[in-house]
């Protein structure tokens, strides 16, 4: 029987493998010997990648790409929502707190 | 793609079925099943502006308490997941194809990669109550013991979930790539909803 599995599969999840461990690479660059260091930059990169990958997922693994425009369009506008709620929330908290 | 997967079926290439289920559009799973995952979502979203929210009036508190998790357990955790949710998404193709046994393999992996996540959670919930970081030792903590309890909760009942799946891929009278796939979308929601609590909690400056 053959199984010869679509291997666009396996390339998403290297993807979002690789992605997972650029977030070592982010948080080194944040710390000062091992002290964690308050970084917008950092903040919102690591929401941005989280959000990109909420995504792949949705569009790769749940099969999105191929579901009705309907659900396409109900999927980003949910991850634009996400994203506004998440990166909103972070400024307004900062600027609250200043 | 919703077509009833007959008990005969037979086995066909995984890769030349899905290229054909892709020429049409079709609705993964049932569509209740994604209406509960967007709200699912929505609950989960506002509880991280609530989490912002407090995070952003006491920087150094969150800041402090974060060092005592380990990104590298957090990572692990992700990795396991992302490999379920792989896992999950070939079981949908496989049994697509008519590919059961390799459907069943596959669901099969789906709950192992879970369960591995599952131990590796309450093995760093033992570690950071030991650190003497418990649920009211600080608002961080709060936030971290909420958020991953209400997900493993999610994965609980993923394993409930993914438990029908195997005992419908079975028997052949039972298969239906309907549940299969609502199955897998609800497991992918356990998966996604873990990428935004680790990104938040581990990660975020």
């Amino acid at each position: 029987m053959s199984t010869a599995f679509n291997n666009r599969l396996l390339v998403v999840w290297a993807l979002l493998s690789a992605m997972t461990l650029a977030y070592l690479w982010l948080d080194h660059s944040a710390d000062d010997d091992g002290t964690l260091r308050p970084s917008t930059v950092v903040t919102v990169s690591v929401i941005v990648i989280a959000l990109v990958k909420v995504r792949i997922i949705f569009r790769e693994f749940m099969e999105v790409r191929h579901a009705p425009a309907l659900l396409c369009r109900l999927t980003d506008a949910w991850v634009m929502l996400i994203a506004v709620c998440l990166l909103g929330s972070y400024f307004i908290g900062q600027t609250i707190s200043n | 793609m919703t077509t009833p997967a007959g008990a005969d079926a037979p086995p066909h290439d995984v890769e030349e079925v899905t290229k054909q289920a892709q020429v049409t559009r079709f609705m993964p799973g049932q569509p209740d099943m994604w209406a509960f995952v967007l709200f699912e979502t929505l609950v989960i979203t506002s509880y991280f502006v609530v989490y912002l929210l407090f995070r952003t009036q006491h920087h150094e508190l969150y800041l402090q308490a974060q060092a005592d998790l380990d990104l590298r357990v957090g990572i692990f955790n992700t990795i396991a997941l992302l490999l379920s949710s792989w896992a999950v998404a070939r079981c949908v193709q496989a049994s697509r194809a008519g590919a059961y046994r390799s459907a069943l393999t596959n669901a099969v992996l789906t709950i192992f990669f879970g369960f591995v996540f599952f131990v590796s959670k309450v093995l760093e919930w033992v570690r950071e109550i030991r650190m003497g970081n418990g649920f009211t030792t600080n608002e961080f903590f709060q936030h971290y013991f909420f958020l991953t309890s209400i997900h493993c909760l999610h994965l609980l009942i993923g394993f409930v979930v993914m438990g029908v799946v195997v005992y419908q891929l079975w028997s052949p009278k039972r298969r239906s790539q309907e549940l299969v796939e609502t199955g897998a979308t609800y497991w992918h929601t356990v998966d996604f909803l873990w990428v935004l609590i680790f990104a938040l909690l581990y990660v975020v400056r």
